[in-house]
């Protein structure tokens, strides 16, 4: 069985799908906002104190006086985590001022590092510093990232008495890195929370409910009610498909509407059809009856053989026209629709004995063997008379194309899966293909060209109706002409109790 | 010993048949016609009592069940035979239930199957 991907969750993924990318985009324009933000903020607060420092560092003449270049600093200091501080080629005297000032007023807070080195002068013209640092004053300071950079001269009245470098970190105090990704996974994952129900509560309302409400009318429409309609407004392709599908459905009903009324008189046609042909049968044998009845007696009293004959000859016809006027009758009767069938739990042997001793005193004439093989535990579930007219055609047909010598019929049943099927089974004339087909038509004559086998034509019909309302099957199988047939049809099962 | 057989039919061609080929099979016979249950219940009522009644079902004035019931009602009548005469097929026997005669025959007949039958009732 193939795997059902609902539209929903196929909706569902590609929700997921753009959502994820909305907030991708988002986080990326966030964290472009905030380092933009970061920038301003280092612009306006840290970057003018760094500037202001040095600035002013620059101009003064000595460290002794430099208030305003170590407020900057402290500044600077208090609100950035400075990473490293170093002076360089600074006289002890002067590293201890400066590291007295630089640490009194955040000595506790800040990893400082402060540390000194006599050894060279140089630093100031250090090429490295020069390439993509800016110049402001004597002072020399970069940004690599969020890394800030300072590298400034100590200008005492002494003169340039060393240098310091100070390393710091460009993000505001208190923001670290985690907890800024913290708030953008957080962020994010809210904002991607949002989207996904919005825009599933949007398909949902615009496709899904649409789609399923076309589903459910399908389902009601195709049951029959055709007064079924899709229930849709919208102006969108949805709402087209679904005014096209009212009126394919409105032009159905319509249609259906007509073949109905058509339907209707041709069943009340059909009515009056079988009910003359009934009435006519109910009139025919009417006068019939004298011939019938009387026939055979004025056979048996005739003694002119001559007339005797004639009489034999119009008696055999007028069994013939009653028997043709008894099965169109009953085939009319089967046809119509208010025909009751009486079903019961029926021993399937005894009815095929019944139906035998009916017709004993033609297999007698006939010296034609006949074996009843029927178990005598099938029990079926049918109609009794209509069951014993169906045997009767079977048996009477089997012995009328059965050869007088050697013939032999053998009725049998067996158990199938949820059904009985019973055979009729001659050693007989046995049938072509086109005949096996043709068989169970009405007025069908296996043989035309002669009159040996005088028929009707309708009892096989007969047969295929009655057990057609049985929900049964009724079929013939033979090898051929000369080869016996065998007439098939199958039963349901009775109660056994 | 002649047998009397009352034939009650609104159709002369049963009436017909029945008279021509019961006497004419057999002398013992005697037939009575009469083509009405009216006919036949007041042949009774003249105490002209048959040992059989052939008994027509679908007849314009009383019913061949009426007639029946009638016959079966009175305790005078009520041992008759009756063999109901039916242009119906198959369905006689559901139809009548318990209802039904001593026999019945289907219409058209043949005399001898007639005899036949009418024979084995009256051994009885």
């Amino acid at each position: 069985m193939a795997v059902k991907v609902s539209l929903s969750l196929k909706l569902t993924l590609i929700v997921v799908l753009i959502s994820i990318i909305i907030v991708a985009s988002l986080s990326y324009i966030n964290v472009y906002w905030q380092n933009e933000n970061e920038k301003e903020i280092y612009d306006k607060t840290i970057g003018w104190s760094v500037a202001n420092f040095a600035e002013s560092h620059a101009a003064l003449e000595t460290l002794d006086d430099n208030l305003s270049s170590y407020e900057n600093l402290s500044e600077i200091l208090a609100n950035t985590d400075t990473l490293y501080i170093s002076l360089v080629n600074l006289t002890v005297e002067y590293s201890d001022i400066l590291q007295i000032n630089i640490n009194t007023p955040v000595d506790n807070n800040l990893t400082t590092i402060i540390s000194t080195n006599n050894n060279s002068l140089g630093s100031l013209s250090n090429p490295e510093y020069n390439n993509d640092s800016y110049e402001n004053g004597n002072t020399w300071y970069r940004i690599n990232g969020s890394i800030l950079t300072i590298v400034s001269p100590i200008n005492t009245h002494e003169g340039i008495v060393g240098t310091y470098e100070i390393i710091i970190s460009m993000f505001p105090k208190g923001i670290s890195y985690v907890a800024q990704i913290q708030f953008i996974i957080i962020t994010s994952f809210i904002s991607f929370l949002i989207l996904i129900v919005a825009l599933l509560f949007l398909l949902r309302k615009a496709i899904v409910k649409p789609i399923i409400n076309f589903r459910n009318t399908a389902k009601i429409f195709g049951k029959g009610d055709l007064d079924a309609r899709v229930d849709i407004d919208s102006k969108d392709e949805l709402g087209d498909l679904a005014v096209a599908f009212n009126e394919m459905a409105k032009d159905l009903k319509e249609s259906r509407d007509k073949i109905q009324d058509y339907n209707q008189i041709l069943e009340n046609l059909l009515q009056q059809k079988d009910e003359f042909i009934g009435q006519l049968g109910h009139d025919l044998k009417n006068p019939l009856q004298p011939l019938v009845g009387l026939l055979p007696v004025v056979i048996e009293e005739e003694k002119d053989p001559k007339i005797k004959e004639t009489l034999t000859v119009m008696n055999q016809n007028v069994e013939y026209m009653q028997d043709l006027i008894f099965k169109t009758l009953q085939l009319a009767k089967l046809r119509s629709s208010n025909i009751k069938f009486d079903f019961e739990n029926i021993q399937l042997k005894k009815e095929v004995n019944h139906a035998l001793a009916t017709e004993q005193l033609s297999l007698k004439e006939r010296k034609i063997a006949i074996e009843n093989r029927i178990d005598e535990g099938i029990i079926v579930n049918a109609d009794k008379l209509r069951l014993a007219e169906v045997f009767k055609n079977l048996i009477t047909n089997a012995v009328k194309y059965t050869p007088e010598s050697g013939g032999k019929i053998t009725i049998d049943a067996v158990k199938e899966d949820d059904f009985v099927k019973v055979s009729v089974q001659d050693t007989g004339i046995g049938m072509t293909e086109d005949q096996i087909k043709k068989v169970f038509d009405e007025f069908y004559k296996a043989d035309v060209s002669t009159d040996e086998y005088q028929s009707t034509g309708l009892g096989l019909a007969i047969c295929k109706r009655i057990i057609d309302k049985h929900g049964g099957k009724i079929w013939v199988e033979s090898p051929g002409p000369g080869k016996g047939s065998t007439f098939y049809f199958t039963l349901k099962f009775g109660d056994e109790k | 010993m002649t047998k009397k057989v009352m034939v009650v039919d609104d159709d002369p061609g049963v009436i017909y048949t029945v008279k021509r080929g019961m006497e004419g099979l057999d002398k013992e016979y005697e037939i009575t016609t009469v083509s009405s249950g009216q006919e036949c219940i007041e042949l009774l009522e003249n105490n002209q009592i048959p040992d059989l009644i052939l008994l027509d079902i679908m007849m314009p004035d009383v019913s061949g069940w009426e007639v029946y019931k009638k016959i079966k009602e009175n305790d005078q009548w009520k041992n008759i035979p009756i063999v109901f005469l039916t242009a119906r097929t198959d369905r006689i026997a559901k139809e009548a239930g318990g209802f039904l005669g001593d026999d019945y025959i289907e219409k058209p007949f043949k005399v001898p199957e007639l005899k036949e039958r009418i024979e084995k009732i009256l051994k009885k």
